[in-house]
């Protein structure tokens, strides 16, 4: 394989990276540091025989290149090299520092500061996944090694989207037991959106968890070898809480995370993962919750978020008078909450509301339109913002009616319902 | 302030232990035995940093080293990033049968493979020079009984021209898993290579997807593979020939 040194210049199809120095290697080639136009790139170049079909790899590059990135979290190829010598690779852009590779929440080496930064990092990672699929992507080969989440914000980048192919196309890319869907794992079938699914689902639950979802008693053994990994994460996979069938639960003094954190997280939540790594989604006899699906249920889970009084973020039961704190047990009742057709949001100070809780036909999870203050004089009058650009027609509780024009804001308690334009919230109390 | 994801603490992980076993008879003193010092001191730190980043496993070492007879010197395999490379010295005879019977014995749950989160299969790199002294064939053949040997990534190189390869093919169990060096540069080179890929493959959940319906992928055919593709790609060739 082709080894640059610094100053080596590389032609691209349109303009030439220089070589800085090299970043590192893996089995599929190496990774350096290279400038085009005085900025800093990375450029990956293949060991052309670690793939299985070179013309194929170059040419899916390309495609992808002109199909554009999905999302902003994928770190996407920008430009191909020129082939040399037979050999190729691409560029992209670089990882900030300030992003951390998940492996290294995995081993504890960054921790997140709340559970909202988790929950922003699940939106991030599960709205990708469904911009990418539907844009006629699969990502086949998902693994804790190629996201990386800024801890505070939980913002995500997603890199190694060579191996990204339209639907139904298979580069041969071979991933990891631990994180492949049983049919692939049993090599029954290539990796695809379905597959994509069960692998999204393994990184949402070790996000929340950190242990294995289907790592328990059963799969505690003096050697992992090869057919017991075939066993574990393809012919006979359990989920460790699996409804009907008990042999597989977490281990004390080993799966220390999952059944100290299983418990704190809401119903609806644990609900969707008993669902997905049920044993019929797991061997594929009933269709894997989509993307979409877990975007919503990430959303209303953020809804559900605000500030206990011991300084922590906690989730309230908004079906609930009283909830108690994740973090010190502190009794919390309940919230105002805002409720449209899909979502209900809680009306606490510091939370927002979003696109997707005034339109129906909205899931945009990001689109800030409102926001939940406190009184400067009086804490304990909350407000909501209106921040959407427009006015809104809020009615109170006496059946008076107003308009609340854009940057104003209007005192909860004494709001019944606000129509945001075609679609109509009520404030529960 | 609190927060419930103060205190997690580390994913359980298995071990994978990368296992060195030297021959330190008298023929490899010298330049053999002082490369193979430095280069593997000089990998140490990268197999370190392969096992912190895991979230599968972390990777301990240990070495066996034969001559007269065969020591252990780790007591006990060590995490890598507590690790430090002793210099070996090189004098006496080539026990392998011995290396084997040693090899063998801590192979068991009972000795080095005792973790309670489980391990995966080890790493064995063999590095010789010679042709054993000893009565071998029955300590190989038992250790070939042993499952945690047979699960193992095995690889040899041969240490110049006098190396007994079929002894090593018969070690390793594949011919292509032993490799020559005839001079220092390129000895450096395999152990570098050797020890990070069979680290890397070892100490992951196997890679799926290739082989056939139901059949177990096999960490040392992708092992192979990676050396082949190295070797293709002229990482290993030797332009001067000095052992
Ligand atoms: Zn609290």
């Amino acid at each position: 394989m082709a080894k640059f040194s610094s100053g080596n210049r590389i032609p691209l199809k349109n303009g030439t990276a220089v070589v800085k120095n090299k970043l590192g290697e893996g089995g599929q080639g190496n990774v350096y540091l290279a400038e085009m136009n005085g900025c800093e790139y990375a450029l990956k170049w293949y060991h052309t025989n670690s793939l299985k079909n070179p013309a194929k790899f170059y040419d899916n590059l390309i495609n992808n290149i002109e199909q554009g990135s999905p999302s902003p979290v994928f770190i996407w190829p920008k430009d191909v090299t020129e082939i040399i010598d037979g050999e190729f690779g691409y560029i992209m852009d670089l990882i900030p520092s300030e992003y951390k590779c998940f492996s290294d929440f995995l081993l504890t080496r960054e921790k997140f500061p709340s559970v909202r930064s988790v929950v922003n990092a699940a939106l991030n990672i599960t709205n990708g996944f469904r911009e990418l699929h539907r844009r006629g992507f699969s990502y086949q080969d998902l693994n804790d090694g190629n996201f990386f989440i800024e801890p505070q914000s939980g913002a995500v980048l997603i890199c190694d989207t060579d191996n990204v192919a339209p639907y139904g196309e298979s580069l041969g890319i071979a991933g990891k037991a631990r994180y492949m869907a049983p049919e692939v794992v049993r090599n029954l079938k290539a990796p695809d959106v379905m597959t994509d699914r069960f692998s999204l689902a393994v990184i949402l639950f070790r996000l929340l968890f950190l242990d294995h979802p289907l790592e328990g008693k059963r799969t505690l053994c003096p050697c992992l070898t090869e057919e017991l990994e075939q066993k574990f994460y393809g012919k006979i996979p359990l989920f460790i809480y699996d409804k009907q069938e008990n042999s597989n639960r977490p281990v004390r003094g080993v799966h220390c995370n999952v059944i100290k954190l299983w418990d704190l997280f809401p119903g609806f939540i644990r609900e969707k993962f008993s669902c997905v790594f049920s044993q019929e989604c797991l061997h594929g006899q009933k269709p894997r919750p989509s993307d979409n699906e877990w975007q919503i249920a990430f959303t209303r889970l953020r809804d559900c978020i605000v500030k206990c009084p011991c300084g922590g973020d906690t989730f309230v039961d908004l079906n609930e008078d009283v909830s108690f704190c994740i973090n010190c047990e502190g009794k919390i009742p309940r919230p105002p909450v805002l409720i449209s057709k899909k979502y209900a949001a809680a009306l606490f100070p510091g939370n927002n509301i979003y696109r997707c809780h005034i339109d129906v036909d909205s899931d945009d999870y990001l689109h800030k339109v409102g926001e939940v203050i406190r009184s400067r004089n009086r804490p304990d009058v909350w407000g909501l913002r209106n921040t959407s650009g427009y006015d809104w027609k809020v009615t109170l509780k006496d059946g008076t009616e107003s308009i609340l024009q854009n940057g104003r804001v209007q005192i909860i308690a004494v709001a019944k319902s606000i129509d945001f334009g075609g679609c109509v919230g009520l404030i529960a109390m | 302030m609190a927060n419930i994801y103060d205190d997690v603490v580390e994913v359980a992980r298995r071990t994978m232990v990368l296992f060195f076993v030297v021959d330190t008879s008298g023929s490899m003193e010298g330049s053999k035995i002082g490369t193979l010092n430095q280069a593997i001191e000089d990998v140490i730190p990268e197999i370190s940093e392969i096992s912190q980043s895991n979230a599968d496993a972390q990777i301990k070492i240990a070495v066996l080293a034969f001559s007269n007879s065969a020591k252990w010197i780790t007591p006990k395999p060590v995490p890598a990033e507590d690790f430090s490379w002793d210099y070996l010295n090189a004098s006496g005879l080539t026990a392998f049968g011995d290396a084997c019977s040693c090899l063998n014995e801590k192979l068991s749950r009972n000795a080095f493979m005792s973790e309670i989160t489980g391990s995966f299969a080890p790493a064995i790199f063999l590095l010789s020079d010679g042709e054993p002294t000893d009565e071998y064939i029955d300590c190989l053949d038992d250790l070939w009984k042993n499952n945690w040997f047979r699960k193992a990534i095995k690889v040899a190189v041969a240490i110049g021209e006098d190396a007994n390869k079929e002894v090593l093919a018969d070690f390793t169990g594949d011919p292509d898993a032993v490799l020559t060096a005839h001079n220092p540069e390129v000895l450096r080179k395999m152990i570098r290579f050797l020890s990070v890929t069979s680290s890397q493959i070892g100490s992951k959940s196997s890679s799926v997807g290739k082989a056939n319906p139901d059949a177990a992928p096999s960490k040392q055919d992708d092992f192979i593979e990676q050396v082949q593709i190295a070797s293709n790609s002229g990482d290993f060739a030797e332009d001067e020939v000095l052992w």
